[in-house]
């Protein structure tokens, strides 16, 4: 990440860090302290949270003040800009992996293990190599190939997990 | 010492079997491939073998997550040589004079020296797991929950300033959010349920393996699919079997990055690629050939393999001496023993102390297979490094996946590695290490349960916090390593420096 945009980062990452913290001690000192079954007043379940949401509270407040005397509160979004980021090679192979895995995982214990983890890694490969402007014939055998080892591999790991380490299966 | 021998001999005749050598050499193997590929860590690779190994014998599997964690490190090296690309982190101080061996077209020697000084660096490292982690346990027998108090404190603190050293105030935020993570859920004193919201699953808290196989799987995957795709260059591996004279030419590096690699691996957390660095930073520094450092000087190949691979057994030694993880894989390894019900910490020595030695072994046979096979069949696995990683990544997930449900069969821990995951990714994208969110989450026990109790020892006062001897050296610790980010006090002690020499000068010459 450029220098400009960590600071940005950072701006968003101390507030973020610092209501957590906030938050965190908060609800410790709300917790209950047992004292009125006799337990000792140190003992309070909410001690080392409440101690652990002030300090992460105050390192968000410095890295807040950090990221100000960096200019990090200077945002400027654009539609351009986000066109441009939206149209980065890094960023669409970053989304796609990202959406896959996302479904993959929603999906899991809806639909038959092995179906699934076979579709899944078929779409993965396919989303990567194959490409739409040419003919599926002249591609058949990337579509070939992805669909073997999506086969072999989701069979591998639901044999391996089912009857070996005799796993239910998601 | 004598007794040690034997007994060391003793357990390692025990792993002397067939299978149990079969054993060694495959997931040896498999550590080496897993290493090579880059996207692949050690830290999954022992995590998602650790998920593979829960039915095993404790020992045995034990011996299959160190093969894996040792054959990793030194895998990727030969990424590192080869494509100037580190196949795990712990190699990239490898690929500063690794890769222009290779461009030199010494390709087969620089993987042969690598191969070599990783060996030294293990058995090094390995000597020093045996002679000192009886004694760090006996020492850490004296210490009460105010010293353990400081330790995990010692270890978040240390961990955040040496894996962020840019910024090590983002490396205290990993570690201190880490430590929040592990109050999430029902806590030992009083059973209450903290941050669960009535969730019976968080209830439960959040489980170390999928948390780190998300941190370290997933984010991975994430990081890898977004990286432009990996060129490789053909190289001509010829010659592989280093020279014995060059490799005597420099004992004295190899011994300096033998034990600078484990004392950098036994700090909490801080792990294998800070050992290759400084080790690397020590050589050159020592070196009178300084001119032809990163320019393929076989001194700075063999001081960076030998100062990683002797982290590893450095990390070991605060695993089995005071449960304390010296590096992300060491982390997983102190989760996979507790998995197998070893009670890793000081009192190992007492009630299992022939594990220790059982360890050593198992370094000593993982040592050789990697010797022998980082020696052998090289042509036929570099050949691995041309599978495109649309092809792998999602065999990664989904063993990821597996994995993280394969330990309880809870839906709840593929979610806990799923955001995990994404935590991790944006962690790395804003340059936050997570190891120290790792240290966190597995210190966050032992900082709770503690920290109570020592108040509850001082009914809140916390003068014994600084008055007793190791607490206090440990707090000193901590300050030091605090201040010591601060440009104010680094010119505080260059002044302080200066005054001392003086004053030193002015007495000689009186």
């Amino acid at each position: 990440m450029k220098e400009e945009n960590m600071n940005k980062a950072d701006f968003f990452t101390s507030i973020f860090l610092f209501l957590l913290g906030l938050i965190v001690f908060i609800v410790s000192i709300r917790m209950p302290t047992f004292r009125e079954v006799g337990a000792h007043p140190y003992s309070a379940p909410g001690i080392v949270p409440g101690i652990l949401g002030i300090i992460i509270a105050f390192m968000g407040a410095i890295l807040f003040f950090r990221s100000i005397i960096h200019k990090g509160y200077k945002i400027q979004i654009s539609s351009q800009g986000l066109i441009k980021f939206f149209k980065n090679d890094s960023i669409k192979r970053l989304l796609i992996a990202l959406f896959l895995s996302i479904f993959y995982v929603i999906l899991l214990g809806k639909i038959d293990y092995f179906l699934l983890t076979a579709i899944y890694i078929f779409i993965f490969i396919i989303s990567f190599e194959f490409n739409i402007k040419k003919s599926i014939f002249s591609q058949r055998k990337i579509l070939f190939f992805a669909l073997l080892e999506a086969i072999f591999i989701a069979a591998s790991i639901s044999y391996l997990f089912r009857y070996l380490f005799l796993v239910t299966l998601p | 010492m004598l007794q040690g021998l034997i007994q060391l001999g003793n357990e390692l005749s025990k792993f002397l079997t067939p299978q149990l050598i079969f054993d060694v050499l495959w997931s040896t193997q498999l550590g080496i491939i897993v290493g090579m590929l880059p996207g692949l860590t050690a830290t999954m690779g022992v995590a998602l073998m650790t998920t593979l190994t829960y039915k095993l014998a404790s020992s045995h599997a034990v011996l299959i997550l160190i093969c894996m964690y040792i054959g990793a490190i030194f895998g990727g090296s030969r990424t590192a040589i080869l494509i100037n690309i580190p196949g795990t982190p712990a190699n990239a101080a490898t690929t500063v004079d690794g890769n222009p061996l290779a461009r030199q077209g010494k390709a087969g020697p620089a993987m042969g020296i690598a191969t070599t000084g990783s060996f030294l660096g293990s058995v090094f490292g390995m000597i020093m797991l045996a002679i000192f982690t009886p004694i760090i346990g006996n020492a850490a027998l004296s210490f009460h929950s105010f010293e353990y108090f400081w330790l995990t404190i010692f270890g978040i603190v240390i961990c955040g300033s040496l894996t962020a050293p840019k910024d090590p105030l983002k490396g205290w935020i990993s570690g201190f959010l880490g430590l929040f993570i592990a109050t999430i859920g029902m806590e030992a004193m009083h059973a209450y349920r903290r941050f669960s919201f009535g969730n019976v699953d968080l209830a439960g808290g959040i489980q170390l393996l999928p948390a780190m196989i998300g941190v370290f799987g997933f984010s991975e995957v994430l990081m890898v699919m977004k990286q432009p795709a990996i060129k490789i260059v053909s190289n001509k591996i010829e010659k592989v079997i280093p020279s014995l004279k060059d490799i005597l030419k420099y004992w004295k590096t190899i011994i300096r990055s033998g034990f600078i690699g484990t004392i950098i691996g036994a700090i909490p957390g801080v792990g294998e690629d800070i050992g290759a660095w400084v080790s690397y930073d020590f050589a050159k520094k020592a070196s009178k050939e300084k001119e032809k450092f990163g320019k393929g000087s076989i001194e700075g190949l063999i001081a960076a393999e030998t100062g990683n691979n002797a982290a590893i057994p450095g990390a070991i030694i605060p695993v089995l001496s005071l449960a304390v993880p010296g590096s992300a894989p060491a982390a997983v390894l102190l989760g996979a023993m507790l998995i197998h019900g070893i009670r890793p910490g000081p009192l190992l020595m007492i009630e299992n102390p022939s594990f220790v030695y059982q360890v050593v072994s198992m370094i000593l046979l993982a040592t050789c297979a990697m010797f022998i096979l980082g020696l052998s069949l090289i042509r036929v696995f570099v050949k691995i490094l041309i599978i495109p990683r649309q092809k792998l990544m999602p065999v990664v997930f989904s063993l990821c996946v597996i994995g993280s449900y394969a330990l309880s069969a809870k839906m709840f821990d593929i979610l806990v590695m799923t955001v995990f995951g994404l935590i991790g990714y944006a962690m790395k994208e804003m340059d936050y290490p997570v190891a120290p969110l790792v240290l966190g989450i597995i210190l966050g026990d032992l900082l709770d349960s503690n920290l109570r109790r020592s108040l509850i020892l001082t009914n809140g006062n916390i003068i014994p916090f600084f008055t007793r001897p190791i607490s206090f050296v440990f707090f000193l610790f901590i300050i030091f390593t605090i201040f010591s980010q601060m440009k104010w006090f680094r010119n505080f002690l260059k002044v302080l420096g200066l005054i001392i020499k003086k004053q030193f000068l002015k007495a000689k010459t009186n």
